[in-house]
């Protein structure tokens, strides 16, 4: 069957079967892989994504649950030449060590960010919760969403609207 | 398996194409009960799939077709009416979580919907999937159970209605038969003077199967006294559990009249919990005794307020 979908703002048409899931959609079919498998079963965050703006599990959807969906992939944050203050606090805390949860960590740490701009400890622990991390113990995790949060305020983005 | 229906074509979201075989998406509950009935014990019917695939990935199940939900627009409303509160069969713990009248009206239910799994768990797991894999661990069994919530089901012989607390047969196990869908929970609108707890046991506080949980729902007549308490376990024997001697022995009476520890020993003695491996059946049975002696301490102490409570164990 056939799906129409937009990733990353660009809209792709792609031949799918009903028991593929969106996951390997991504990374076989779009050749997207900084979306990551993980678990393969809803818990460990690697393969965050955003549908239609909300944080997902690409593995626990169907590729046909997706038809006509919004996804936003971390290739869809930032840019080689600009990257975005979330994944520029995120070097700079030291909060990336093998990287392999941080696309997930990334994408949850933007919804939160966007719902609430000063989140605080416990608040970020909440957005952070369906992510894990078997490297950095989260300190740094946690530092790196609370500088993004002030880079942010300083550049005067995501303020309350 | 049949062909996907074409169906009207336009700016619906569906799926087209050439090989559509096994995915169908309808756009009402009567197409999705005609293309059940039609259909092999191979079509699953599929809601949030936090369930399904985590079982399609472990090869627990075999699938021949899917029958999406996601597109029929009933299923994913919640209303408040004078007399209840319907709950259609998509709606997300997270729509649970953030409704205002939820957390208004049912507040033990928004408390257990907001702790389930994770934000992407949440997003995804609706109340229905949630009733229908009826695991001992549901976290929103016990609470429905509380507000004396009704399920509705159909199927090509109509509409049928089930009290919450007939549903559940065993763990994994409903009277709901083959080629029927859930369509809506339908819950009666607590008077004012109904206060709540919900308290929920396990070993982290995120992405955790309950070791044990315990929806409160008392509801207070004028001077204080109880008209009617449930109090009903999750995780602690093969179906959700309402302790009915605890209506029996508090009914009628006020809380400050009550012997919370004895009380609490009615639900030491009124669960049937296994030992597994997030807990053996005597740590179930203290912990029984303990939550529900805490609960009641937590309802009294807030006079009414609703507490949501994760503690560590
Ligand atoms: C990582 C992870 C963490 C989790 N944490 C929790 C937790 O903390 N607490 C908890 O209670 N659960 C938890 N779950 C389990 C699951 O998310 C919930 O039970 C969820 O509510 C299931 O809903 P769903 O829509 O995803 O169901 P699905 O997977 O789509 O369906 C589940 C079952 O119900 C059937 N079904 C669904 N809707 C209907 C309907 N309307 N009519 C007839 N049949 C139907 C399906 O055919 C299937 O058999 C977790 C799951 C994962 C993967
Ligand atoms: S791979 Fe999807 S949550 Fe782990
Ligand atoms: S950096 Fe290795 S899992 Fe998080």
């Amino acid at each position: 069957m056939q799906i129409r979908l937009t990733v990353n703002g660009e809209e792709r048409v792609v031949e799918t079967t009903a028991t593929t899931r969106l996951l390997d959609l991504l990374r076989t079919d779009l050749k997207l892989t900084g979306t990551k498998e993980g678990c393969g079963k809803g818990e460990c965050g690697a393969c965050t994504v955003l549908l239609n703006g909300q944080l997902v599990a690409s593995c626990l959807l169907l590729a046909p649950q997706a038809d006509r969906a919004e996804i936003i992939t971390i290739e869809g944050i930032g840019s080689a030449e600009g990257l975005d203050p979330i994944q520029e606090s995120y070097l700079e805390a030291g909060a990336v060590q093998c990287g392999f949860c941080t696309p997930g960590m990334i994408l949850a740490s933007k919804k939160l960010l966007e719902e609430n701009p000063r989140p605080t400890v416990e608040e970020i622990r909440r957005g952070l919760s369906g992510n894990l991390c078997r490297c950095t113990g989260y300190h740094k995790i946690i530092a790196a969403v609370r500088l993004s949060a002030q880079k942010m305020a300083d550049k005067g983005e995501g303020k309350d609207e | 398996m049949k062909r996907k229906l074409a169906g009207k074509q336009g700016n619906r979201p569906l799926i087209s194409g050439r090989d559509s075989n096994g995915y169908f998406l309808p756009e009402s509950l009567a197409e999705a009960v005609n293309l059940l009935g039609q259909a092999g014990e191979g079509l699953k019917v599929l809601a949030g799939g936090t369930d399904l695939l985590v079982d399609l990935y472990e090869r627990l199940i075999e699938v021949e077709g899917w029958l999406d939900l996601g597109l029929i627009p009933e299923l994913r409303e919640i209303k408040v009416r004078a007399e209840q509160i319907e709950i259609g069969a998509m709606v997300t713990h997270a729509q649970l979580e953030k409704s205002e009248n939820i957390k208004k009206t049912l507040p033990v239910l928004a408390a257990a919907a907001a702790e389930i799994g994770s934000p992407q768990i949440r997003n995804r797991g609706t109340i229905g999937g949630n009733v229908v894999t009826a695991s001992p661990a549901g976290d929103l069994l016990a609470p429905l159970i509380a507000y004396n919530a009704v399920l509705e089901l159909v199927g090509k012989d109509g509409v049928s209605r089930v009290p919450a607390g007939d549903f559940f047969c065993g763990p994994k196990q409903t009277i709901m038969k083959r080629g029927q869908l859930l369509s809506r929970v339908l819950i009666p609108r607590p008077s004012s003077g109904t206060i709540g707890c919900w308290i929920k046991i396990g070993k982290r506080k995120a992405l955790v199967i309950a070791s044990i949980s315990l929806a409160l729902v008392v509801r207070l007549a004028k001077g204080g006294v109880i008209a009617d308490i449930r109090a009903c376990f999750g995780a602690v024997a093969p179906t959700p559990l309402e302790i009915k001697a605890v209506r029996r022995l508090a009914g009628g009476k006020r809380l400050e009249q009550l012997d919370f520890s004895q009380v609490g020993e009615l639900a030491a003695a009124g669960i049937a919990p296994i030992d597994d491996l997030r807990g053996t059946a005597a740590y179930r049975r203290n912990v029984a005794r303990e939550l529900l002696i805490q609960a009641l301490e937590k309802v009294q102490s807030t006079g009414g307020e609703i507490i949501a409570d994760q503690a560590d164990c």
